[in-house]
């Protein structure tokens, strides 16, 4: 059975090397305003390096309509839940 | 590339390396670090973090190339630009890059008040897919209906080309999709949408002038594989043209195209012998053990071999670096039936026991080409890692265990990439060869002059005629170390300053006892009053030493007193490669009229006695031919 607290900590690694800043923390809240460089070019490759990360195939467009970092969060853990 | 855990572990590593020495304030170490770091292959993910890490590191303070490069597309090139900046940066160049605004292809080049032209680049990549070629045949079209389609096709690239005359271009072939309604006979219709793509990409070199050059996008799109390479969902989401893991791919691909335009693509092939020419060690295993030609491993070492032969064929220079005994190991060259290459296939030929990284600083010297000019082929992991840790400037190739896939892993590199192919290029490994001749002759010499006398040279001095136009220009956009100004002329550039009344332009060819030189140097002055400016002075370094310097010297001197000028004047403009020809003037005499930090200034009046020189000149041809 998935883990939420394993995906927001697999999610953690992968925010804190994308935006190359090991001081980042998720929280469900956290939209792209909290994230300086959270720009166009950076969302895709925040989205390329989460499919990296969790062997999973994501819409970019679908990703960008994500309201915040929870919301992420509960798709991957539909999707790992889905494969499981 | 990085994606199992140790991979991005040490990946992870060089990236703070690199961030440290930043901090640090050492930006060549920090480049070092994100050099080993990656390859192409690599996914947009980690291009896009070592193009961040690179933005941080100067690169025109550790001696890069300065080059503006302008993207030009009807999609989408933000994610691309840090990336080919990377790739340009390993090839050599300090690239300024910018990005016209999405989809203003037809306004950006064809008005020349446009930000593109008044952000005057020296190169123009007018990025295109398939998705931008209109080539509108019903099925079942005749032949005329499609012949006028690809024709209007090409007009349209070609329409853009002349409008930017000025500056190098970059066009490719476009990128053939894979999916099709017709499917098998898209391509296999006169009138189906693969063929007409097929033929545009055909039509294109045809139709391309110099100046502009083309790069086989879709041949990069087969490499990376047609697949994976459309990726719609970022092409609907927005507007990226192939998928994003293959930016690095075709960031590099044409890194290595202007590598070659510009003088930096590579010059020699260093080849170790044992287990990389041949399976077995020819010291232990003997002429008659070592695996070469028969059974699965030894034919494909002989398919290596054919393939460097290949190379050296179309001018790639040869040096064997083995740890052997000489005689040994020209033996299999000699007698093994199945060896391709041959002892005179290497134009430096080292055998020995001393340490590698020693033996290529002396390959080089012998060459006289710089060590960025090597790349470094061995099947020994130690051996790589020596000549990589001490001579960071040699490319060094990581070959695979099996010998069937050595030249994939070579190939893979570009690294001799060149933008034509001319006679020059075919006959340099000759020459190279011929000056060993020259060295081994002179060593039987005790007097200088009496040698460089009995050399026999004569040169030959002519106009840029069309035939010679193209070498011309190539000798320019190559020439590193002894090249004065740094100038950069196209064939058009330089046909252009050749019309005008108060331009001049030459080329000289010598020849001695030993063979042909070819094109050896060019000349491109300038009349300002009665001064007589050396705008461009390039010279071969086959021929250094030789007194060749007061040849062009008097020959400078001749082109001056036709104009109707008095004086000289040359300038020496700094660059991370010619500091060679620093102190050239002062030899010749001229006085230092000014200088810089970057450029001194110097003139001689044209009245003194003649340069000394042991070369004389051939029956004159026509220099406006």
């Amino acid at each position: 059975m998935p883990d939420r607290a394993d995906i927001v900590r697999r999610l953690t690694t992968v925010f804190q090397d994308v935006f190359e800043d090991p001081g980042i923390e998720l929280h469900d809240t956290m939209t792209a305003a909290d994230l300086d460089d959270w720009d166009s070019l950076q969302h895709i490759v925040l989205v390329l390096a989460v499919e990296r990360a969790f062997a999973v195939k994501l819409n970019p467009a679908e990703v960008g309509k994500l309201e915040n970092v929870g919301k992420m969060v509960d798709l991957l853990l539909a999707k790992a839940t889905a494969k499981a | 590339m990085a994606s199992d855990a140790a991979g991005q572990a040490s990946f992870r590593a060089a990236l703070s390396h690199a961030k440290a020495a930043v901090a640090a304030g050492d930006h060549r170490a920090a480049f070092a670090a994100l050099r080993g770091c990656t390859a192409p292959e690599a996914d947009y993910v980690d291009q896009a973090r070592v193009a961040k890490a690179l933005a941080a590191i100067d690169l025109g303070a550790i001696g890069l190339r300065a080059l503006r490069v302008a993207l030009v597309a009807a999609s989408t090139m933000e994610h691309l630009a840090g990336v080919f900046r990377f790739w340009l940066a390993e090839a050599g160049f300090n690239a300024d890059i910018m990005i016209t605004p999405f989809d203003t292809t037809i306004q950006s080049v064809l008005d020349p008040d446009s930000t593109l032209h008044r952000w005057k680049p020296d190169v123009v990549w007018l990025f295109a897919t398939h998705r931008d070629v209109v080539l509108d045949v019903p099925p079942d079209a005749p032949t005329t209906a499609i012949e006028t389609a690809i024709a209007q096709a090409v007009a349209t690239r070609a329409t853009l080309w002349r409008s930017l005359s000025g500056c190098l271009v970059i066009d490719n072939t476009v990128d053939i999709p894979v999916d099709d309604p017709f499917g098998n006979l898209a391509g296999a219709a006169p009138w189906g949408r693969r063929t007409l793509l097929h033929r545009y990409n055909v039509a294109l070199p045809e139709a391309a002038p110099s100046g502009v050059m083309l790069l086989d996008l879709d041949h990069v799109a087969s490499l990376w594989g047609k697949r994976r390479w459309a990726d719609a969902r970022y092409w609907f989401h927005s507007r990226h043209a192939f998928a994003l893991d293959a930016s690095g791919t075709v960031a590099h691909a044409a890194a290595r195209l202007l590598a070659g335009a510009r003088g930096l693509a590579k010059k020699c092939l260093v080849l170790d012998l044992d287990n990389t020419l041949w399976g077995g060690v020819i010291g232990d295993d003997g002429i008659n053990g070592i695996r070469l030609g028969s059974g699965a491993d030894g034919e494909a070492f002989a398919a290596f071999q054919v393939f460097v032969r290949a190379l050296k064929e179309r001018g790639v220079i040869l040096a064997a670096c083995s740890k052997n005994d000489p005689e040994t190991a020209t033996a299999v060259f000699r007698d093994h039936p199945d060896s391709v290459l041959r002892r005179d296939d290497f134009a430096v030929f080292t055998a020995n026991w001393d340490n590698k990284a020693d033996n290529i600083r002396d390959i080089a010297a012998t060459l006289n080409i710089g060590l960025d000019a090597l790349v470094f082929v061995d099947d020994s992991p130690a051996e790589r890692d020596i000549v990589r840790r001490h001579l960071p400037e040699v490319a060094v190739v990581e070959l695979p265990d099996d010998p069937s896939g050595f030249v994939a892993a070579l190939a893979a590199g570009n690294w001799f990439e060149t933008i034509a192919f001319s006679a020059e290029d075919r006959d340099r490994s000759r020459y190279y060869a011929e000056n060993a001749q020259r060295t081994a002759v002179r060593a039987a010499f005790v007097d200088m002059d009496d040698y460089l006398q009995s050399l026999e040279m004569v040169a030959t001095v002519g106009g840029p005629d069309p035939f010679h136009l193209p070498r011309m220009a190539q000798l320019i956009g190559k020439s590193n170390q002894f090249h004065l100004t740094g100038t950069r002329y196209t064939e058009a550039e330089l046909a252009a300053l050749a019309a005008h009344p108060d331009w001049f332009v030459r080329r000289i060819h010598l020849a001695d006892r030993f063979g042909d030189n070819g094109l050896i140097a060019v000349l491109v002055t300038h009349r300002i009053d009665r001064t007589l400016h050396i705008d461009t002075w390039v010279m071969s370094c086959r021929v250094l030493g030789r007194t060749v310097e007061g040849f062009i010297s008097n020959e400078l001197r001749k082109i001056a007193q036709e104009a109707g000028c008095d004086r000289l004047a040359g300038r020496y403009v700094r660059s991370a490669k010619n500091a060679l020809v620093a102190g050239l003037y002062d030899r010749l005499d001229f006085a230092c009229a000014d200088e810089t930090a970057t450029v001194t200034h110097w003139t001689i009046d044209t009245a003194r006695p003649d340069w000394k020189t042991w070369v004389s000149t051939a029956q004159e041809e026509t220099l406006h031919a």
